[in-house]
């Protein structure tokens, strides 16, 4: 029987492709985890500046030195501009978990196009004791995959709009990137502890 | 989709919303046997045709219970418009629908994005970031061209979906966008062919549609101008007039011929059923107005505003007050930056609050009243133009037979004309006419609604001039006064004649007063209301002056009309005689008189055109049809009134003055000759013996009035039927000679030297003046 023998491939290449997953998954969140003190200090950063555009240095005792105002916005910038370094790093650590994920899951999808006509449906359809079946386990990858793509874009459009001119827009940022992570964060260990059986075996 | 009945019933696959977890992956989830039958394995692309007409492009799936008959579909990418409206409960899909298509990689793909208005970006890194969400929303999807792709609700982002418009090779019928197909943006393309212009669909309604096409293309078309002069433009206006006039008609026609965007929503879709709802719904409509607004022109318009704005601190209490201060604020912050002009349509504007008609809200007020003469007669030619009507169909003469009918009338007679003529040609065949007998049948089936809670609507038995014997001069003198104004309105005005404003017909009981009246009413075609004192009084303060102002108000809403009020002096007490104070008959006469002669209509009841007037008086004037139309429209604007009476002398003085009842027709009782003709009209039906001499009788029944002498020949016929059995077939004079002895004349001498005394004393205070 052909299914003999194209199955376990296919098997194979899933269980490649979580093992990935739960690997990268666990980077993923790693670098969100180290994201957060970042935009914290971000946001103080904004609340600093917008105290000083406010404050009247010529009623304090400091009127004494000459451009103060201008000499701690150029500070406070300069500190904010490193931390949106770190940021951007930290992007491009995350697109990588992205891009790894993508191509595994492309492959898997390809392994599956060749052999889908030695399969047949009923091989695809048909989940065992210790494992789902290979339709429902090649749709986890495939929103595996789209969830991945969708909260680097957000991601990474949140941070493309940091404008220090609009500080208030700088304080929010914490919230916004915290509301971003819960909403779907379950999706990707949710799968992977469906397929963990399949995994053990 | 008519079954196929060689298929098994499996085949219809019944159709459900797809699962939360499903949203935004183009999978179309269907059972095991579907799969099978399609041939298909997992991610195939499908082309599915919906019910409702449209089309959408997804992957196949396997349902997670494997259960087969239904189908789940993802419409992400589906054909405009079919993914927006939910699926209907109970819609199915037959497997045939199912297209399993083999898909292409693209190289190239051309889309054009719509973006999400509320945080749309400006500057040249937004076009990047959108090329890039375009990119990523396209991924890995198989896409067919003339389709749009949807992002899913929840996404962040400024896409909110894409069309796709070509590609290399072309999506046709589908094509796949893999990572490495090139995506490029591209402006939408231009707009389908223009529409109708907005005089097809709307008749008589040119002055009000002006006006809102001023409103709404002034800010655009002069928005330096207006800035520099400092003017905030106009944000509102409320359209007034009775239903079925065609308010919400002119709006949306406005709305097309300006291409602007129309958002139409209706008080009570608003409303909500839970606390605060409603404010929630009227919130969510503005702000989709003002996207709306950030494009072009737009327009919202709230039918029956009333519903949703109701006076505040009435009974209803607190929820429709915070509407309506939801309404008022939302109103305030319209304009601010971005032009929304709000139309609001009621037919009750005095049950709206009054903040809302304040300029800065609902700066403007147009009243549409009931259709005139000569805007029934555009309607009606709209209305026609797309129907075979025959050649004898006169559309004026129509249109004078329609008075009182709004256009949701006029619409219903030309349904229902066309209804007959389907009836009585064979219903089959290629080419029905309609012709001038359908539409008369089709005139008796139709009520004009203004006529459904018409106080005093009075069937009338038709009655002829000759039905009424003698009294000539009598006759003359009121065709004089109500059908000449109505017919040859030039000609009064050339001889500077104002048609009289009411009638009083007084004289004796029994000569004919109440007949007379019947026969103007028959022979002019105008609307006609008899009140009595049954209708008016009513144990309420308040309540019979009311009823008698609502009659006025409909007659002057459906002129010509024509109101006849019975016995007047029961219903009317008069100021100088009776020493009552304050009773009901002169509040109801007091309410008379200032309808008889007010200082002016009230606004709400304003109809027709005034600016066409002015224009007409540059131009040349065409034909002289239009102009006699003209005539007549302004003519007939007036209500008349006819009183009756037959105690003239307890009428109040003021009634009586010209400019009120400026007409006292005396009707005299019958002298010989006129006796000779009442009695040969009695005695039509009746056969009579050859003996029969009625001069004779004209010459004895002096002080009999009509009515007497109307009994005088029952009487006789009876006394012929009890004399001759029932076999009798003629009435001598014998028999009349018999009951003239029991029949005795309601007049009497007395009376008629009051009469006569009355109308010399008329005269004579007349001639004092």
């Amino acid at each position: 029987m052909p299914p003999r023998e194209a199955l376990p491939a296919v098997q194979e290449a899933l269980k490649k492709a979580f093992h990935v997953v739960e690997h990268q998954h666990g980077l993923w969140k790693s670098t969100l985890s180290d994201c957060s003190p970042l935009l914290a200090s971000l946001s103080n950063l904004a609340e600093q500046l917008q105290a000083s555009q406010n404050v009247r240095l010529e009623e304090t005792p400091l009127r004494a030195f000459p451009d103060l105002k201008d000499r701690l916005r150029r500070k406070l910038l300069a500190a904010g501009d490193a931390i949106l370094d770190q940021l951007g790093e930290k992007l491009t650590s995350l697109l990588q978990v992205r891009d790894t994920v993508s191509s595994h899951v492309e492959q898997v999808f390809e392994l599956y196009e060749q052999k889908a006509d030695e399969l047949g449906l009923d091989a695809v359809l048909q989940p065992s004791a210790v494992s789902p079946s290979l339709a429902d386990m090649l749709a986890w990858l495939q929103d595996i995959d789209r969830h991945y793509r969708n909260a680097y874009l957000a991601r990474k459009q949140l941070v493309a709009q940091i404008r220090w001119g609009d500080v208030r827009h700088v304080q929010t940022l914490p919230p916004a990137w915290d509301g971003m992570s819960e909403n779907g964060q379950d999706l990707v260990p949710d799968i992977l502890l469906n397929v963990s059986f399949f995994l053990a075996t | 989709m008519s079954p196929d009945p060689g298929l098994p019933h499996a085949d219809f696959l019944k159709l459900l919303p797809s699962d939360s977890w499903d949203r935004g992956t183009q999978r179309c989830r269907l059972g095991p046997f579907a799969l099978r039958a399609l041939g298909v394995h997992l991610g195939a692309t499908l082309i599915i045709t919906l019910p409702d007409g449209g089309s959408c492009v997804c992957t196949a799936w396997p349902r997670r219970d494997l259960s087969d008959g239904f189908i789940q579909v993802d419409p992400v990418c589906a054909s405009p418009g079919a993914a927006t409206g939910p699926w209907g409960p109970g819609q199915s899909v037959p497997l045939s629908s199912l297209r399993a298509v083999p898909c292409s990689r693209l190289r190239r793909v051309i889309v054009w994005p719509v973006l999400r208005e509320s945080l749309a970006p400006s500057g040249a890194s937004s076009r990047l970031s959108v090329l890039e969400e375009a990119q990523e929303l396209l991924r890995n999807r198989p896409v067919s061209v003339r389709s749009v792709v949807t992002a899913p609700p929840g996404a962040a982002g400024t896409v909110a979906a894409v069309h796709v418009l070509g590609g290399d090779p072309s999506p046709e019928p589908v094509g796949l966008v893999t990572p490495h197909t090139l995506v490029e943006l591209d402006e939408a393309p231009a707009p389908p062919a223009p529409e109708l212009p907005v005089e097809a669909t709307l008749g008589g309604l040119a002055e009000a549609a002006a006006e809102l096409r001023e409103l709404l293309c002034l800010p655009n078309l002069h928005s330096g101008a207006l800035a520099a002069l400092g003017v905030s433009v106009p944000r509102g206006l409320l359209l007034v007039g009775p239903p079925g006039v065609g308010k919400t008609q002119l709006v949306r026609a406005v709305a097309r011929e300006a291409r602007a965007r129309l958002l139409a929503v209706s008080g009570p879709e608003l409303q909500g059923a839970r606390p605060g709802e409603t404010e929630e719904n009227v919130r969510r409509v503005f702000a989709r107005a003002r996207e709306l607004a950030s494009k072009g022109p737009a327009l919202l318009f709230i039918d029956e505003l009333d519903a949703l704005c109701p006076r505040r601190g009435g009974r209803h209490g607190a929820p429709e007050g915070r509407a309506v201060a939801q309404v008022l604020t939302l109103l305030d912050g319209v304009g601010s930056e971005r032009r929304v002009l709000l139309v609001a349509a009621t037919n009750r504007p005095d049950a709206l609050d009054p903040a809302l008609r304040r300029p800065g809200r609902l700066d403007r007020e147009i009243i549409i009243g009931t259709p005139t003469l000569r805007q029934r007669k555009d309607i009606l030619q709209v209305l026609t133009s797309k129907m075979p009507v025959s050649s004898n169909v006169d559309l004026l003469h129509l249109a004078e037979m329609t008075t009182g009918y709004v256009g949701a009338d006029l619409t219903a007679l030309c349904r229902e004309a066309a209804m007959q003529a389907m009836h009585h040609t064979s219903k089959n065949s290629e080419k029905p006419v309609i012709d001038a007998a359908d539409f008369f049948e089709a005139f008796k089936k139709i009520q004009p609604s203004s006529f459904r809670s018409f106080v005093g609507l009075t069937d009338i038995k038709p009655v002829s001039w000759e039905q009424i014997g003698g009294l000539e001069d009598v006759k003359v003198k009121l065709k004089q006064s109500v059908e000449w104004p109505l017919k040859f309105p030039r000609e009064f005005a050339r001889m500077g004649l104002n048609p009289p404003k009411g009638i009083l017909l007084y004289g004796p009981p029994g000569c004919a007063k109440t007949t007379l009246v019947r026969a103007v009413a028959t022979s002019c075609h105008c609307s006609f209301a008899s009140i009595s004192a049954a209708d008016l009084f009513s144990p309420f303060v308040g309540d019979s002056e009311k009823v008698l102002a609502q009659v006025f108000q409909q007659a002057r809403a459906n002129t010509p009309a024509i109101v006849f009020l019975d016995e007047i002096d029961s219903i009317l007490g008069s100021r100088s005689i009776s020493n009552t104070e304050n009773s009901i008959q002169e509040r109801v006469l007091s309410v008379l008189l200032n309808e008889l002669d007010g200082v002016g209509l009230k606004t709400i009841e304003r109809r027709g055109n005034k600016l066409k007037l002015q224009d007409n008086s540059k131009e040349k004037r065409e034909n002289e049809e239009e102009e006699e139309l003209e005539f007549q429209e302004i003519f007939n604007q007036n209500v008349m009134i006819i009183a009756a009476t037959n105690r003239p002398d307890v009428l109040d003085d003021a009634l009586l003055r010209p400019g009120r009842l400026d007409k006292l027709i005396y009707i005299p009782p019958p002298d010989q000759k006129d006796r000779l003709c009442i009695l040969k009209i009695c005695t039509k039906n009746t056969p009579l013996g050859p003996d029969v001499s009625l001069e004779n009788l004209a010459a004895q029944t002096c002080f009999f009035s009509g009515a007497d002498l109307g009994n005088l020949c029952k009487e006789a016929a009876l006394l012929a039927l009890e004399e001759n059995g029932l076999e009798a077939t003629t009435v001598s004079q014998e028999h009349f000679l018999k009951s003239l002895k029991t029949v005795k004349p309601s007049l009497s001498h007395e009376d008629l030297t009051f009469w006569e005394g009355f109308q010399k004393q008329e005269f004579s205070s007349l001639q004092n003046l």
